[in-house]
């Protein structure tokens, strides 16, 4: 059987965080199809991770092949655009665009807008058909996040990259919405990374999950592997409920 | 009775500068909003500048370089035939300059107060600048656009030092009602140059009202019901 | 939606304002004493020239002298000093031969006071606290009262006293309005229908307490195939237009 291409990110990036300076220094590999974890405390990179990958943020050195396709060398000096990357981005702040309505942000993220057809079948996957005239101003939190979701997915990208997309929904909403974000990744056979400092939601959804503590990745493989049995050294720092030992 | 060219001349000019501003002030405020580099601020300084220049020093200015016995000046003249003093066109280049921060902030303002992740999200989106603005960014910044718009009007029907400068006060041409108040008074044609000057004061606050409403209707946010 | 906005905004900038397509328009530069004569010559004239539209500005002939030179789109100028006419016609930017018009007088003029009781003196009068006068540095009447207060030995006396007018029509509005005590304003504005009717009193200085103020006009480059600008002209030198120039205090020269 053919293995599924191999993705590849180094990279290294000096960070200002308010506990003072932090270099991010990270090495890893996933295969396509897979859903990855990346998981720690907050402040530790995830975000800017995830930012380096998409594009948004530069990278002090880096390295990232996607699936063949290169999009960063900082030795070569290739540096491909974001727009260019065949990504999905979901935002925190879910950052859809106040001025459209939601089938209207699904239309736009269409790259030939002739292809109408995927933005029947989202709206219907993510029950958003009843909401899809009203503007992101009108939608709950819960819906906006799917609306998110739908959007990031509709240009059929290679990687889809969810940043902490569940922080800010209560617990009912969480687990419903973790439903979603399983059920389209399993639809549309993506390949997603999803970063969260939300431990059961990583051994609900993940396939795998790496560790990340202070910018570097102390840990990488299964989920169940990763949490149990293990002695971990997490920083308990204050107001960070999920970091315990087991 | 009353003659309605300046006025009609007043409007005209405000509302001339305030459409080529739109088209000027975007592409600026754009610039100056999301680009980098240390020389932002010298030209953030130069595009407020108009804002605490006296107009008579930028009417100055205006005039030696459209002067057609200055070589700028005379090569318009000579090449492209055209005259910028004591001209109608002349005057709009002058209130390009005079009203060009009163646009360009307001917009720049709009820009800034935008969450940096929608311009993001677009690129995510595959989406080019270009098409992110015109579809994303404007839209959503439409109360900027008018207020800047407004303003910039506004401001240019009430100028004077700059076009007592370079406008040369000619009926039709460049005698605008702000020029005409002030002809009208040392004619001693004082009911002419106060039924001017009423309009120009409705007007005026009309408009201001007209900026705080857009204002007020567009922070407000709707809410479920 | 923008775009279409845009357009209709150049097409209302390049369309020229005026639907002037069967009259000839005449721009004339006037100096500020002939506020008032003028249009009663310019509304002599229309009527018997319908289709020329004769546009008057007025200002101070310092100043037209250096708008004309920097290119002002004037067809004709009317000049309180003959000095300014003849300063252009050295420059080459002229197109006829200069021609007076009158001879300005000075005059002072006040609404609160009657000036012909102590002539020039009135000027000291402590209840005289601002005296308006042309500005001397591009006014000919402003010039001219200056050099008549340096013939009465007045100057220093009163200097704290003056208000400069930008133009003589502007000189005559400060006193008009009061917010002058006293004003040295031309005889032409004196005689004219706003200022009669204010109720002030008036005294003509007399000619030799200043150089002579000769007054002329003259056909500018811009004119050039205006054949409404030369028959205006012409006019000016009929008999008919001189009458009017004389009931309105400028004498024959």
């Amino acid at each position: 059987m053919p293995h599924p291409p191999t993705s590849a990110f180094r990279a290294t990036k000096m960070l200002h965080t308010a506990r003072g300076p932090q270099r991010l220094d990270i090495d890893f590999q996933w295969q396509q199809g897979r859903l990855l974890a990346i998981y720690g405390p907050s402040g530790a990179g995830k975000t800017t991770l995830l930012r380096i990958l998409a594009g948004l943020t530069p990278a002090d050195t880096g390295l990232i092949e996607v699936e063949g396709e290169t999009w960063l060398d900082t030795v070569r000096r290739i540096h491909l655009p974001t727009r260019h990357r065949s990504i999905g981005f979901v935002f925190q702040d879910f950052a859809l665009f106040p001025n459209l309505t939601v089938r209207q942000q699904l239309e736009f993220a269409l790259p030939n807008p002739k292809e109408k057809a995927i933005v029947a079948e989202l709206l219907s996957l993510m029950e958003l058909n009843e909401l899809q005239h009203l503007r992101p101003g009108l939608l709950s939190g819960g819906q906006q996040q799917r609306v998110a979701l739908a959007r990031a997915i509709a240009r059929g990208p290679r990687l889809l990259l969810l940043d902490e997309p569940l922080s800010a929904l209560d617990d009912d909403m969480r687990n419903k919405l973790q439903d979603y974000i399983l059920m389209a990744h399993h639809h549309y056979h993506l390949t997603t990374l999803l970063v969260t400092h939300h431990l059961p939601e990583v051994i609900r959804l993940a396939d795998e999950a790496i560790l990340l503590e202070n910018g570097k990745i102390t840990a990488h493989g299964e989920p169940a592997d990763l949490f149990a049995g293990r002695t971990m050294t997490i920083t308990i720092s204050p107001g960070n409920p999920s970091a315990k030992n087991p | 009775m009353i003659d309605w060219q300046p006025l009609w001349l007043s409007l005209r000019l405000a509302g001339t500068t305030a459409l080529l501003l739109l088209v000027i002030a975007v592409p600026l405020a754009y610039w100056l909003a999301y680009g980098r580099g240390r020389w932002m601020i010298a030209v953030e300084a130069i595009v407020s500048l108009p804002m605490v220049l006296p107009p008579t020093v930028l009417g100055f200015y205006l005039l030696l370089a459209f002067s057609p016995s200055n070589a700028f000046g005379r090569f318009l003249d000579h090449y492209l035939d055209i005259r910028l003093v004591f001209t109608f066109p002349g005057l709009v280049v002058g209130s390009l300059i005079y009203s060009l921060p009163f646009m360009v902030n307001p917009i720049v303002s709009g820009f800034r107060g935008l969450s940096l992740h929608l311009r993001e999200a677009s690129r995510t989106l595959g989406k080019s600048d270009r098409t992110t603005l015109i579809h994303i960014l404007l839209p959503n910044i439409r109360s900027s656009l008018i207020t800047g718009a407004v303003l910039a009007f506004a401001h240019t029907l009430g100028e004077f030092g700059m076009v007592v400068m370079i406008g040369g006060g000619i009926p039709g041409q460049t005698r605008v009602a702000s020029i005409a108040i002030y002809d009208e008074v040392q004619s001693i044609n004082y009911s002419l140059a106060n039924r001017y000057a009423i309009i120009l004061l409705g007007l005026s606050f009309f408009i201001l009202l007209l900026v705080y409403f857009v204002n007020h209707h567009f922070t407000n946010p709707k809410t479920l019901p | 939606m923008r775009l279409a906005f845009i357009q209709l905004c150049l097409i209302c900038m390049t369309v020229p304002f005026t639907s002037h397509a069967q009259t000839t328009e005449v721009v004339v530069a006037a100096a500020a004493d002939l506020k008032f004569a003028m249009d009663s010559l310019v509304a002599v004239f229309s009527k018997e020239n319908p289709d020329i539209t004769i546009k008057v500005v007025s200002g101070s002939s310092g100043n037209f002298f250096q708008q004309i030179s920097n290119g002002a789109p004037f067809d004709l100028f009317f000049s309180a000093d003959i000095d300014y006419p003849e300063r252009l016609k050295a420059k080459n930017l002229t197109r006829s031969d200069i021609h007076i018009y009158g001879t300005g007088q000075l005059v002072l003029w006040s609404r609160s006071i009657d000036p012909a009781i102590d002539k020039m003196n009135t000027l000291l009068n402590p209840a005289v606290k601002k005296i308006a006068i042309a500005n001397p540095a591009h006014a000919p009447y402003g010039q001219r009262a200056e050099e008549t207060l340096r013939h009465y030995q007045l100057y220093d006396k009163v200097k704290d006293k003056l208000v400069m007018g930008e133009n003589i029509a502007q000189t005559a509005q400060y006193a008009q309005s009061g917010a002058a005590d006293i004003g040295i304003i031309a005889l032409s504005l004196a005689l004219s229908p706003a200022m009669q009717q204010t109720g002030g009193k008036y005294w003509l200085i007399p000619a030799a307490a200043h150089r002579p103020l000769e007054q002329g006009f003259v056909l500018l480059p811009h004119a050039k195939d205006n054949k409404g600008a030369v028959k205006f002209m012409n006019y000016i030198t009929t008999s008919e237009a001189r009458a009017i120039l004389k009931s309105f205090g400028f004498s024959r020269p």
